[in-house]
């Protein structure tokens, strides 16, 4: 009886040892513990055929020998799924430095990126957002900026009309906020303005017929020229570098006095004179001053009681800085090899 | 304006350097735009704005650094002796429009000898770029350039009866200028006559009949004060901008006209021989009177923001050569220099006060917010829409605002006229565009020919048209365009070609992330340049607010594009009333959803929209959703059907649903397709 179990138990070990594969452990396991046919079973069937005193012992021996099987054939099941699965994964593995997916992702146009991160300071610093229309009438874009007809300040601002007698025109800048924001607001009156400006210059690298401003107006008692530069000063170190410097030269603009033309150290050379500043170490960036007062006035602002600083600049021109496009034409053409860059 | 180095030392002493000179006028307001050599001379191009016209001449800009750096100036002799006891040669001056002309001086020399101006004149003038021609209009031309008056000199014997009569012109009178051209003109202008008929064109270009030549013997010095309004509109009108009529419309100094006659007759009795033959004769009718401006400091304070002596008020406006009288403290009243034309309020003598205190001197402050900062209505749902087309792989475009007639016959839309800009530039910048679409294509066009064949943009920008008056009016809209392969062409995913339900995809998705009202698509744009099998209209909360579909065919070809480009264009101001609708928020349900598809085949002409409003009319109490995942046609179907499979989604928020339930509700909706829209199962 012992030498029965003994030789059961060599087998198995042998059987086990043959075991290479998920197929191979099954038909061993099958061999052995089967419901009817295995080996184990089929053992245990023999104990009907036993002395009646060596059953217990036989049983008992059997028995171990049956947990012994499932133990050891449980351990190389787990054995062998880990090494199926190594090998699945190392099937698997990818060249990941392949490229990703394509997703299709949308570009920001640059100069409405500007607009909208200029609209998005002074929205910050407390100025209501305007839209004002850009077919306009003669009197808000040149009358009520002290502009009257047959002023020689409209010269510099060629403009397309609709009408022979010109009442009806494209906005040839943005500062047509001024009149806007004092007619709907009452002060205190803080607001900012950007969109589309047109002016009567061919289409070349340095002009369009067509580019962007931005137009800000504060009105409200006791402004002074400090703001002026106080607040010039906060935007042009956010949208152009924090080390930016700032200067102010008298300059004339109808609808301003004092009127004042802000250069900003050149952000090419850091003031040290270059080509682009024209060895000056300052570029022209905007015109900016304190509201004039027939411009209150005409606007229905009591200018004995309240002042106001006005400044308007050229978006393009700060694109065209801050990324170095050499010419204006490429922002109108959106091809997206120019567009992908920004 | 030309200033020369060597002809401002004439009047004051200078630093060292060009390069100081040229920082110290920059800063002063006077830009320096360059610096060049000429002939042995430093040559100064000097920005003048609008307002200081007494700083278009030599004098103008010495009195500035004379003021600037404190210096003497010194002004140019003059004939002071200009009245005769006898007049050898009478003549008179009358002015008939003291409005238009509120001065006019007269002085006639004879014993003239016309001939070359001395070289140093000549040089002066060159380096100012003004061309010599002869001693009499070279020195009118150099007393132009020096004190910035502009003068005219008539040939005597040429101006018959020996009469100026100073006049408007009569409607559709002619004048041959001195360029040679015949002008027209019109009662706006002001003419200058002799006892004939008209000899100048007042401020803006004399007569050729009355030019000085080598015959001249005698002349009639003319200096004048005209309107300045009016002289830009005759320079306007005439088209003919000259160097006289550039300083008039800006304003001369209209005290300075004795002046610049002396200055001029000195120079022609040194290089011209004249004589004085006839008494200088002053008409002055418009008894103009210099400028009195009251002046506070306290304002001058508020408005700076900086403190300001007494004393340096009153230091700073005499160097400018203004006169005060005191009227009280800090309170003057301000008379201000003829020459002054852009004097008028107390802001304008501000500004000289800020000038000389510095720019760079007043403290930097900031105003206090006042009031909540925030974007207007229309420019937050602009940011939400460049945002979410952006994500979605629409890059943002810009197109000028105009269009040819050409584009507006091409994207005609109906019932819409484009306005008309009666000066354009160009042909192709006639009009106004009236829609977005030919920029985006033309756009697409653009990319095609640079070898990008996946184009996917996007503009939100004004439309115009005529309103019911012919006025131009204007409305912001959105404008879409794609074409092209879905995703870029890659190893993982071989690109699909883009198509209508892209774009429909594109706005759906833009309009949802911008909590849009329900919105629909149906067929037909009413565009007769958008594709008839695909174009459509999209309505949003019931109003018709924007189309979409391919460009049509012939368009396609007119513009040879080697792919279908499909467009969308949206009314974005009506857009935005129906967008950022209050958010409703439903609690997560507890119990499971079920999803239960049905693969029937339906006659082609049943459309999709139709079969889910009626499952959806059915009101079965646990149906949440209704969608469309596949669409077949083809093997196995016949060829006026298509089969649709609709998935339909069940959920009830307060137990789990049976499948008997299920089953019933799928039943149910067979049924009703079977019975309504002749479907069978397939």
């Amino acid at each position: 009886m012992i030498d029965q179990i003994r030789d059961l138990t060599d087998q198995f070990e042998k059987d086990l040892a043959s075991v290479r594969d998920m197929d191979t452990y099954a038909a061993v396991r099958n061999k052995w513990l089967a419901r009817e046919t295995g080996l184990i079973t089929a053992s245990m069937k023999r104990l009907r055929d036993m002395p009646r005193e060596e059953r217990p012992a036989f049983g008992q021996a059997m028995n171990e020998l049956r947990v012994r099987v499932e133990e050891r054939m449980a351990k190389l099941l787990d054995g062998l799924k880990l090494a199926a699965r190594e090998q699945e994964i190392a099937r698997k593995s990818v060249d990941v430095t392949r490229p990703g997916f394509p997703y299709p992702l949308g570009w920001e146009h640059p100069i409405r990126r500007l607009q909208a991160e200029i609209e998005q300071i002074f929205v910050s610093m407390g100025f209501r957002v305007f839209d004002c229309p850009e077919v306009e009438t003669e009197y808000y874009n040149f009358e009520a900026l002290n502009m009257p007809r047959r002023h020689p300040a409209r010269d510099a601002q060629d403009t397309f009309y609709f009408d022979e007698a010109a009442l009806r025109l494209l906005r040839t800048h943005c500062s047509t906020v001024q009149v806007h924001a004092m007619e709907t607001m009452k002060p205190p009156v803080r607001a900012v303005s950007a969109g589309r400006v047109y002016r009567r210059d061919p289409f070349d690298a340095t002009h369009s017929p067509m580019f962007f401003q931005v137009d800000v107006l504060a009105v409200d008692e006791g402004i002074t020229m400090g703001d002026l530069k106080g607040t010039l000063e906060m935007f042009l170190k956010r949208i152009f570098h924090p080390d930016t410097q700032m200067r102010l030269r008298p300059g004339y603009f109808p609808f301003v006095e004092p009127g004042a033309e802000v250069d900003i150290s050149c952000i090419f050379c850091f003031g040290k004179g270059c080509r682009i500043c024209k060895q000056t170490g300052w570029i022209e960036i905007l015109g900016a001053g304190m509201v004039h007062p027939k411009v209150l006035r005409m606007s229905g602002v009591d200018d004995s009681r309240y002042s106001g600083f006005a400044w308007g600049m050229g978006i393009d021109r700060v694109a065209i800085l801050k990324y170095g496009v050499e010419d204006i034409r490429l922002f109108f053409e959106n091809d997206l090899r120019f567009l992908r860059q920004f | 304006m030309k200033i020369s180095i060597d002809w401002l030392k004439d009047y004051i002493e200078l630093p060292e350097s060009p390069q100081k000179l040229r920082d110290d006028l920059t800063m002063a307001g006077l830009v320096v735009e360059g610096i060049s050599a000429c002939d042995g001379d430093t040559v100064l191009e000097v920005e003048v704005t609008a307002n200081r016209p007494d700083c278009l001449n030599h004098v103008g800009v010495a009195r500035e650094l004379a003021a600037l750096y404190d210096r003497p100036l010194r002004l140019p002799p003059a004939r002071s002796r200009m009245r005769l006891r006898v007049e050898r040669i009478p003549y008179s001056i009358e002015i008939r429009d003291p409005q238009l002309c509120p001065r006019y001086c007269g002085l006639v020399l004879d014993g003239i000898r016309v001939e070359s101006s001395p070289g140093w004149m000549q040089k002066r003038l060159d380096a100012c770029g003004m061309r010599p021609i002869n001693n009499i209009v070279d020195i009118t031309n150099y007393v132009l350039l020096e004190i910035g008056h502009p003068l005219h000199a008539f040939d005597f014997d040429l101006l018959s009866g020996g009469r100026i009569i100073v006049s408007r012109a009569a409607d559709g009178q002619k004048i041959v200028t001195l360029d040679g051209l015949e002008r027209l003109l019109d009662p706006e202008m002001l003419l200058i006559n002799d006892g004939a008929g008209p000899v100048a064109i007042a401020g803006v270009m004399g007569g050729l009949h009355s030019e000085i030549s080598l015959k001249t013997g005698r002349v009639l010095l003319e200096c004048a004060y005209f309107s300045p309004p009016s002289i830009r509109r005759t320079s306007k009108r005439l088209g003919l901008s000259t160097e006289a009529s550039y300083r008039f419309e800006r304003g001369v100094d209209w005290d300075g006209t004795v002046a610049a006659v002396g200055r001029t007759a000195r120079l022609i009795g040194e290089h011209a021989g004249g004589r004085l033959a006839g008494s200088l004769q002053d008409v002055n009718p418009g008894k103009l009177e210099p400028v009195r401006i009251e002046l506070g400091k306290e304002r001058a304070e508020r408005l700076l923001g900086v403190r300001l002596e007494d004393g340096f008020v009153e230091a700073t406006l005499k160097r400018l050569n203004f006169r005060l009288q005191r009227k009280g403290k800090g309170r003057w009243l301000v008379i201000c220099p003829t020459y002054r034309a852009d004097m008028e309020l107390e802001a304008d003598l501000i500004e000289e006060l800020a000038r000389f205190f510095g720019y760079q001197n007043i403290p930097t402050t900031m105003p206090a917010a006042r009031i909540a900062g925030t974007p207007s209505p229309v420019s937050a749902c602009e940011t939400a829409a460049r945002r979410s087309l952006m994500g979605l792989g629409y890059s943002e475009a810009v197109h000028l605002s105009f269009a040819g007639s050409r584009e507006l016959n091409q994207f005609r839309v109906p019932g819409v006229d484009a306005p008309e800009i009666r000066n354009p530039l160009t042909e192709e910048t006639q009009f106004l565009r009236t829609t977005l679409a030919p920029g985006l294509v033309a756009s697409v066009r653009r990319n095609f020919n640079y070898d990008t064949y996946r184009v996917r943009l996007f503009e939100i920008g004004k439309v115009f048209r005529k309103d019911s008056d012919g006025l131009p009016v204007e409305r912001r809209a959105l404008g879409i365009v794609g074409t092209g392969g879905f995703a870029g062409f890659n190893w993982h995913h071989p690109s699909e070609e883009f198509d209508f339900f892209h774009l429909k995809g594109a706005v759906a998705g833009m309009l949802s992330a911008l909590r849009s009202e329900d919105f629909r698509v149906l067929p037909g744009a009413g565009l007769p340049w958008l594709n008839p099998s695909d174009s459509a209209s999209l309505i949003v909360g019931g109003q018709q607010l924007g189309v979409l579909g391919s460009l049509h065919p012939a368009l396609q070809e007119e513009y040879k594009l080697r792919q279908a480009v499909f467009l969308a264009e949206i009314d974005f101001e009506g857009l935005c009333s129906h967008l950022f609708s209050p958010v409703h928020y439903e609690p997560m349900p507890r119990f499971p959803r079920v999803e239960r598809d049905l693969c029937v085949v339906l006659d082609r002409s049943v459309r999709y929209e139709d079969v889910k409003a009626g499952i959806v009319g059915l009101g079965l109490h646990h149906l949440r959703e209704v969608d469309l995942i596949d669409v077949y046609e083809g093997a196995g179907i016949p060829p006026d059907k298509i089969s649709m499979t609709f998935r339909l989604v069940f959920l009830d928020r307060e137990k789990t649903l049976t499948i008997d339930r299920i089953q019933s509700f799928g039943d149910n909706v067979l049924a009703f397709l079977q019975n309504s829209f002749g479907a069978q199962l397939r």
